[in-house]
């Protein structure tokens, strides 16, 4: 499994993403597109945007995702 | 200035294994200047079913020589969106750098489908824009590298994605034979 960007998120990454493929192989794929792994997501994400904070990317990131890519994209909706 | 770059590919894996492959790819053997990868937004849309989801990506050494004197850092922050639609087995992805963007920006679109002459298989196409704004001649220069840089790290991406998409056939193969339980 790849890391995190916060090293202090590792283990938060690994449980999400644990959490993520098993939903997205066993639920997702099958049809189910009920959410799961909410909670442990928030826990996670908060972490990885304290970290882009303190390297001082959160700007341009914000900057990169001001518009969204696939608003033209019909075919998926 | 503009360059584009077109490729279609084939996957001999399904499109399930393919889009959890695309999730999954992050380490392996040809993707060594990876060093982070981060979901930073992901949702379902409740109307449509669709996932889409948000991923940082940094890499590192992703620079030429040459080019080594005009940029501090020697990190680049990949933003990775996409769009996975189950119901008509459709994942749109788009890839690009956020830093040295005003040096050299790459967009990488992919579009995965069933193939429609194998369900079994997949239908990978790809298109790329190269930008850059530099001045004295160099644009071209550095267009062109970016050009051939993006030919090499997308023949190294499909290779990394085999890899991947070999760990999870033999995954299911033991899973379907009862050695696994996850």
């Amino acid at each position: 499994m790849s890391q995190s960007i916060g090293r202090s998120c590792d283990e938060l990454k690994k449980e999400y993403d644990a959490c993520f493929n098993k939903w997205y192989s066993e639920k997702f794929l099958k049809g189910d597109t009920r959410p799961e792994c909410e909670e442990i997501f928030k826990k996670y994400r908060d972490c990885v945007l304290n970290a882009v904070k303190n390297k001082n990317i959160d700007k341009l990131l914000g900057e990169a995702r001001k518009d969204d890519p696939f608003s033209s994209i019909a075919e998926t909706k | 200035m503009v360059k584009f770059f077109q490729h279609t590919f084939k996957y001999e894996y399904n499109w399930d294994s393919v889009t959890l492959a695309f999730w999954l790819r992050y380490p392996n053997p040809f993707a060594s200047h990876v060093e982070s990868v981060d979901v930073i937004d992901r949702y379902v849309d409740p109307h449509t079913g669709v996932l889409r989801t948000t991923r940082l990506i940094l890499k590192r050494g992703v620079l030429p020589k040459w080019g080594n004197g005009l940029i501090k850092k020697p990190e680049a922050y990949i933003i990775e969106e996409s769009l996975i639609n189950p119901k008509t087995q459709t994942m749109i992805t788009l890839t690009k750098n956020i830093t040295h963007a005003r040096m050299m920006q790459v967009e990488e679109w992919q579009t995965f489908r069933v193939d429609p002459n194998n369900r079994e298989f997949t239908q990978v196409k790809t298109e790329a824009r190269v930008i850059s704004n530099f001045g004295w001649g160099l644009t071209e220069r550095v267009e062109g590298f970016g050009i051939k840089k993006f030919a090499d790290g997308a023949a190294k991406s499909r290779k990394g994605m085999s890899h991947v998409l070999e760990m999870i056939r033999e995954k299911q193969l033991l899973r379907g034979r009862g050695f696994l339980t996850i």
